[in-house]
């Protein structure tokens, strides 16, 4: 079990996310981009490609966007070939607007972006601790999960889908994650349980087949207990919610 | 056909909701405009925009449609047009001409590109003025405003324009400059710059007319005259700044300097008394190191950016942060930078101070632009690096309102050893090549160093600013600590900050003995830079490293597959000589030892201040749960919450205690990081300053200063042998000699409180001249001084993952205060904002302190401690209803008092090295055991109802925690 983990021109949460997939018994290495374009079938070596948090270009021209045209100049038709294998892929945070932008999710029809990541509501940064629960969805990345309490930090988290394919992507079962409150009941846009505004609360989306999440909130960042704010108060001692993300795609390949 | 590519996002933005509903208008509209210098046909248009837009959320306009589009929002009537001015730093234009080259490759090319903000708005001339003040900071930006329909014109008729850098196309020409002139001549080249040809100035060099003599005696021996580009370099070596004149200086009967013998001197004092190995390395890198573990070092430093936030807030505050994060990557072979701490002291933000650097003209920015400003400089330089910012505070005082200070601080971490060797050691070699890697030169700051040492007046040049990219130094900050460092492909290494390349050289030959620099090598922004531009230019994004010359093609080729430009400018040599050469010419020749050593070192002279009594202010009756809500309240202690959620603290995922604790989340005084995924160990980060205290006692306050860092580490549960502090003076008038006796004063107690807690100082900044001279709104000339300020930053060591704290009881806990309480509220919030009591200002007794805190660090690691909150402002009732508010659990408080003093005074006083912590009612007794001969006094205990409650001789006295936590996170007005 391999992972590719992806690096450069701002992407920042490369060392934790790769070392959240070791933990749980991946071997793994952190690519830079240039790397990767200069000899993508390396791709072929790996089982997982993960796209980690940051701030490629700097969120210039909108989160993701100038990360994802540079994947859809020089890599694209590989990035597709792997998909469409039994392997998986994940976009967190910067990852996940990345995966937004190349249409790689929810991928209802091809190519183009179908969905836009824009601003938070609140109009500012937020870095704070949410709760979501898992939609009865079919990915391998989210199978036996019920709530996870992970943590949020981005400026431009809010999904901005159209009414008609919002539709669809319910029809087919593709949110990931929804945004909850302290009653474990949807959020409905209300802050800061819902931290941007995303209509119907989503924090995370895949594509049809499962087997790609783009999800907003950070896994690696809720790895161990100690990550869990007010830790002490709490009984749990090894891992937080993030681990189970990660062993869920152990699980996929074991 | 067309020159720009504008797009607006289909839905209301955050940016647009929060500009609507400021100016109580619905009808304004932001469009993300790109200027071409070139025009663009139809085909490229359309890949173009499609490559930097995104048709779900936004739409392109056209010649077509943006009557269509526009009118379907609004009927606008004016526009403002927002473009950086020629030459300052344009990050996403960078972005958008690599995605065109990546796409397009050579099919478009040659061209210049500016981002421009267009907002459109229906309204009065009057509120796009307005909002036009609030949008734009005139010194980095132009404003143009002019009405909608001439708008539609430009857009039909392609007359947008770019702003391109004009400079003079003139061929360069050794510049003698002559210094056998009169006394008056000569200290107008210090007061304004060496004269051009055209007699305009270069603006100030900072140097005084015995430098400037000194100078002229130099190359009187050498018999010629000096050059330009000497003259500018000497400036900026001497700089206050960099060489740090009055700190070294000689003071009253201090031969070898407050530096020497009160901050390094501590320091010596305590590795002589300590005999471990602690300290790895002191005040001469970048940053100062400390074992963390058996394998690695950690390192901090602290600096300020306060002249270029006063003039530029975001620009400065960006800076300031990624400025000190190449300290950390400057310090020893490249530590990687693991957390950003920020302190800012501000002008009431609520607040009109209308001052003016020239008479009724060239205004001061308004209080909340700089406070929003830094605010948000530091969160773009800190989130777009990856970085994590936990630690920090924010302190108000109309004494900021000429010049904000601005901490920024790093801290880093390095393994012992690279490759067998010592990784705090480096050293340019002979031979070695000088290589400039990462961002362009341009115009940038030119001047920075040697006027960050003047103070902010009508002739402060405005070049002195630079704007950060964060994104270039993470690719630069990426290929030199993941490849080239461990791989040990070069010999040492620095960062360039201020004086650019002429200082950061400068220092790294002394390694080697002394360097030959062909400035026409180095990469420039754009044409037309002199070469004394060149040389002194404060370009962000850029470090230098002495490379053998067997390493040096794979070391540009390493940098330049990652996207980042390196250079080979020069050499280091043995001969200690300092050459720079452009185009053959010799245009500096200096030897190594006047460069460094040269400067006129100054005799000061203190006296003792007139002391300004605090004012005496009627104390409004008031109950006592009334005075907890206006003290919670108030800016100095209301929760900066807003601050913390926009930081990202939890990348990295080293986050262990985070800037906001407990359930109901209230804002710390320290933070932990954990930073090694196979070590339990978690570095502990805290800081203090009590510019509050300084005109009353300056030792004291000082002494306040440690005690509070250091206290705060304690309480989080760091390991008391493994405490490191750093200090930043910033000073006022630092000429005159009441204000350097209250130097002298505060850099006394500095060497008494820690060679008092063992507690070494390993780096430290000093920032002398923070005055603002200028008038107010009715021409009147006024001069407004910072307090001075001492920021203590501390940092420490925790040995496991079960001595770290929190601060929230558990129901039935018995609570205590460690630490007597004394009358001590002068000077604090309490006097003013509830009243005057006649009392003394706080004094530490480090005796009583280091019992106090040897006890708890004993206790807490038995686990005997449940919680704990250090007491500073505000004093117990706020550490109370903090505590209560954190957990979320009512709290019942006796007021048996001691010491003869009232309730008031018990509650609000701000005696330091006191604790507010928490027991289990179970282990009161080992509790007691351990503080036998130690002052503590149990206060209540912890009800776990939904109410803070008093209980006086008769009277019981409540307060809900909801009503608290209330007051306790207001926003803070003009914020």
């Amino acid at each position: 079990m391999n992972v590719l983990v992806l690096s450069g021109y701002g992407i920042n949460c490369e060392n934790e996310t790769l070392h959240a997939f070791e933990v749980v018994g991946f071997k793994g290495k952190i690519v830079h981009i240039n790397d990767l374009i200069q000899n993508p079938k390396q791709l072929n070596n790996y089982q997982v490609f993960a796209i980690p948090g940051g701030f490629s270009y700097g969120d210039d021209t909108g989160s993701g966007n100038a990360m994802a045209k540079k994947i859809l100049t020089n890599l694209y038709d590989q990035l597709i070939d792997f998909s469409l294998k039994d392997k998986l892929i994940i976009g967190i945070c910067n990852g996940c607007q990345i995966l937004i932008n190349l249409g790689l999710v929810p991928s209802l029809n091809k190519k183009d972006p179908e969905v836009a990541m824009i601003e938070n509501k609140s109009g500012s940064y937020e870095c704070r601790w949410v709760d979501v629960k898992v939609n009865n969805n079919k990915s391998p990345w989210l199978k036996n999960i019920s709530i996870l309490n992970l943590p949020v930090a981005h400026q431009e988290g809010q999904f901005m889908i159209p009414i008609n394919l919002l539709k669809s992507i319910k029809a087919n079962n593709l949110i990931g994650l929804q945004y909850i409150n302290n009653h474990k009941k949807l959020a409905k846009g209300q802050f800061p349980f819902n931290p941007n505004g995303s209509k119907d609360d989503i924090a995370a989306l895949t594509n049809q087949n499962g087997n790609i999440l783009a999800m907003m909130p950070h896994p690696e960042r809720a790895f161990y207990h100690y990550h869990v704010p007010n830790w002490q108060n709490s009984t749990s001692k090894k891992f937080g919610d993030g681990y189970k993300i990660f062993m869920n795609a152990k699980k996929f390949f074991a | 056909m067309t020159n720009t590519i504008q797009i607006l996002s289909i839905e209301k933005t955050g940016k647009e909701s929060s500009l609507q509903k400021e100016h109580n208008n619905k009808s304004i509209k932001i469009i993300d405009g790109y200027f071409f210098s070139r025009n663009l046909d139809d085909q490229k248009f359309t890949k173009i925009s499609k490559l930097i837009s995104n048709d779900v959320s936004q739409t392109i306009l056209t010649k077509k449609n943006v009557n269509k589009v526009l009118s379907s929002y609004s009927n606008f009537n004016w526009v403002v047009e927002i473009k950086f001015l020629p030459g300052v730093t344009d990050n996403t234009a960078t972005t958008v001409k690599e995605i065109i080259k990546d796409n397009l490759k050579s099919s478009f090319k040659s061209f210049e590109l500016g981002s421009t903000k267009i907002i459109l708005i229906k309204g009065r001339k009057e509120d796009i003025t307005k909002i036009s003040k609030n949008e734009a900071n005139p010194l980095i930006q132009t404003i143009k405003i002019y009405p909608f329909k001439k708008y539609l014109k430009n857009f039909k008729k392609n007359q947008f324009k770019i702003e391109k850098v004009k400079l003079p196309k003139k061929k360069y020409s050794k510049k003698e400059i002559n210094l056998d002139i009169s006394d008056y001549h000569l200290s107008l080249i210090g007061k304004l710059g060496i004269e051009e040809n055209d007699k305009s100035r270069r603006g100030t060099l900072g140097l005084d007319l015995e430098s400037l003599k000194t100078i002229r005696n130099y190359f009187s021996t050498i018999k010629r005259k000096p050059t330009d580009v000497e003259i500018e370099t000497l400036a900026q070596t001497w700089s206050e700044h960099c060489k740090h004149k009055i700190f070294s200086a000689k003071i009253d009967d201090i031969q070898e300097g407050i530096f020497k013998k009160y901050i390094k001197g501590a320091t010596e004092k305590i590795i002589q008394l300590r005999k471990d190995n602690f300290c790895v390395s002191l005040f001469t890198d970048n940053a100062g190191g400390i074992e963390f573990n058996k394998d690695w070092i950690i390192c901090h430093k602290v600096e300020t950016h306060n002249t270029p936030s006063a003039l530029d807030p975001f620009g400065g505050a960006i800076t300031g942060i990624v400025g000190v994060n190449r300290d950390c990557l400057g310090f020893g072979k490249g530590a990687k930078p693991i957390a950003n701490t920020y302190a800012y002291y501000l002008a009431d933000p609520n607040k009109k101070y209308q001052l003016y650097r020239q008479k009724n003209k060239d205004p001061m920015l308004p209080a909340n632009f700089i406070a929003k400003g830094i605010i948000s400089g530091v969160r773009v330089g800190g989130n777009c690096s990856g970085i994590p910012t936990p630690q920090g505070n924010v302190y108000f005082d109309d004494r900021f309102a000429g010049k904000p200070l601005v901490f920024c601080g790093t801290v880093g971490i390095i393994p012992k050893k690279i490759k067998g060797k010592l990784s705090h050691k480096k050293k340019a070699n002979p031979g070695d090549i000088i290589l400039m890697a990462g961002g362009r030169v341009g115009k940038d700051g030119i001047h920075g160093a040697t006027f960050s040492s003047e103070e902010l007046d009508p002739n402060s040049p405005v070049s002195a600013v630079q704007i950060g990219d964060p994104i270039t130094q993470k690719k630069m900050s990426d290929v030199i600590i993941r490849e080239l460092r461990d791989e040990n492909l070069y010999s040492s290494i620095t960062d360039n900050g201020a004086g650019g390349l002429s200082s950061s050289i400068g220092e790294m030959a002394k390694e080697s003995g002394g360097f030959i620099v062909n400035l026409e090598k180095v990469p420039l922004k754009y044409n037309g830079l002199y070469p004394w531009e060149i040389w002194v230019s404060e370009s962000q994004e850029r470090m230098t490293l002495a490379v053998p010359p067997a390493n040096v093609k794979k070391v540009i080729n390493r940098f330049n597959a990652r996207g980042v430009e390196a250079t080979i400018i020069g050499k280091f040599i043995k001969k200690e000589k300092a050459i720079v050469k452009y185009n053959k010419t010799e245009i500096l020749n200096l030897d190594m030892e006047f460069l460094h050593e040269g400067y006129p070192k100054l005799n000061l002279k203190t006296s003792f201040p007139k002391i300004k009594k605090e004012k005496k202010k009627i104390i409004k009756k008031s109950s006592l749960i009334d005075k907890l809500h206006k003290l919670l309240s108030s800016p100095n202690i209301v929760s900066k919450e807003f601050i913390a959620t926009q930081y990202d603290h939890e990348v990295q995922a080293t986050s262990i205690i985070k800037p906001l604790q407990g359930e109901g989340r209230v804002f710390g005084n320290a933070t932990a990081i954990k930073p090694l995924f196979d070590d339990e160990k978690s570095i502990a980060l805290s800081q203090a300053a009590y510019p509050q205290y300084a005109e009353t006692n300056p030792y004291d306050m000082a002494g306040c200063s440690i005690d509070t860092a250091y206290k705060n580490l304690i309480v989080s549960g760091a390991n008391s042998k493994k405490i490191a502090i750093l200090d930043n003076f910033c000073w006022c008038s630092s000429d005159e000699p009441d204000r350097l006796y209250q130097l002298k004063e505060a850099a006394k107690a500095c060497y008494d409180y820690a060679v008092a807690y063992q507690t070494p100082f390993i780096s430290g900044k000093d920032s002398m001249f923070n005055d603002f001279k200028g008038f107010d709104k009715t021409g009147k000339s006024v001069k407004i001084s910072i307090p001075p300020t001492l920021l203590i930053s501390s940092i420490g060591v925790v040995d496991k993952i079960s001595h770290l704290t929190k601060m929230t009881p558990d129901e039935d806990d018995i609570l205590l205060v460690l630490g007597n309480t004394r009358n001590e509220l002068q000077d604090s919030v309490y006097s003013k904002i509830i009243g005057y009591e006649k009392a003394k200002n706080p004094v530490v007794n480090s005796k009583d302190a280091l019992r106090t805190y040897r006890n708890f660090e004993k206790a807490n690691k038995l686990g005997i401690i449940n919680s704990a909150i250090g007491i500073d402002l505000g004093g117990i009732g706020i550490a109370v209803t903090k505590m209560a508010i954190a957990s979320k659990k009512g709290l019942t408080i006796d007021l048996k008092l001691k010491n003869k003093i009232s309730v008031d005074q018990f509650l609000f006083s701000e005696t330091q090295s006191r604790i507010l912590v928490s027991l289990k009612k179970n282990k009161l007794a080992n509790f007691k055991k351990i503080f036998k001969g130690s002052d503590y006094t149990i206060i209540g205990k912890c009800t776990g109802s939904d109410v803070v409650e008093f209980k006086d001789n008769k009277k019981i006295i409540k307060g809900k925690i909801l009503d608290f936590a209330k007051s306790y996170k207001q926003n803070i007005k003009g914020l």
